[in-house]
């Protein structure tokens, strides 16, 4: 075990592990945002393990993450849209945490890949993670409403 | 389609044919000559899709 595999156990342990318990429970409104920062808090976490089991090709498992995970929150987003705007969600605080995590990983990441196409995939993975992240947040909190009416 | 919304076309989409290149280039981990042929056909392809659903999306 080496310190990327260890920050990894302690993201997927204290992270994942935090979003599963707000996803199984409590209201709508906290099941839903914890569902869209379970895959926020994995993507980080595979990135930090390919990182320390020294396998490139396992960042395209945070790749796909990054990418479907938001593209599953807006599906929710769209299905619950008339039970969300009774009780919308504001976790704004948790959103910009998350990304903020996410963040440095990348940047963490970026320094000890040093300066190559590897690095310009993580930040193209890092662009997606947060950018993706933010929007979710922003559809479950109802920032699209007029959109989501078609 | 006039002269000059057919060159628009066309330029819009060569900027995503360049854009989705790129990005595939960047994606991928190591750089030889049939990934580069499928890379560029996979870029043509998702550029003329991204092309109709931008259409798509603001010409309703």
């Amino acid at each position: 075990m080496n310190g990327w595999t260890l920050a990894a156990t302690v993201g997927l342990a204290g992270g994942l592990g935090t979003a599963l318990w707000g996803v199984a429970t409590g209201p709508l409104r906290r099941r839903v945002v914890a569902q869209n920062l379970a895959t926020a808090l994995a993507c980080p976490a595979m990135l930090l393990l390919a990182q320390g089991y020294g396998r490139p090709a396992y960042v395209d498992l945070g790749l796909v993450l990054a990418l479907l995970g938001p593209v599953g929150t807006l599906v929710f987003a769209r299905l619950l849209a008339d039970e969300l705007a009774e009780d919308p969600p504001r976790a704004w605080v948790a959103t910009w945490a998350v990304a903020a995590l996410g963040a440095v990983t990348v940047i963490a990441l970026c320094v000890a890949t040093g300066p190559s196409r590897a690095m310009a995939k993580l930040l193209v993975i890092g662009a997606l993670l947060i950018g993706g992240n933010v929007i979710a947040s922003r559809a479950l909190a109802g920032g699209f409403r007029r959109v989501g009416r078609g | 389609m006039t002269r000059r919304t057919a060159l628009l076309a066309a330029a819009e989409l060569l900027a995503w044919w360049a854009a989705l290149a790129v990005l595939w280039l960047f994606l991928i981990s190591t750089v030889y000559t049939l990934e580069f042929v499928v890379g560029v056909a996979a870029a043509g392809l998702g550029a003329l899709t991204a092309c109709a659903a931008r259409r798509a999306v603001t010409e309703r």
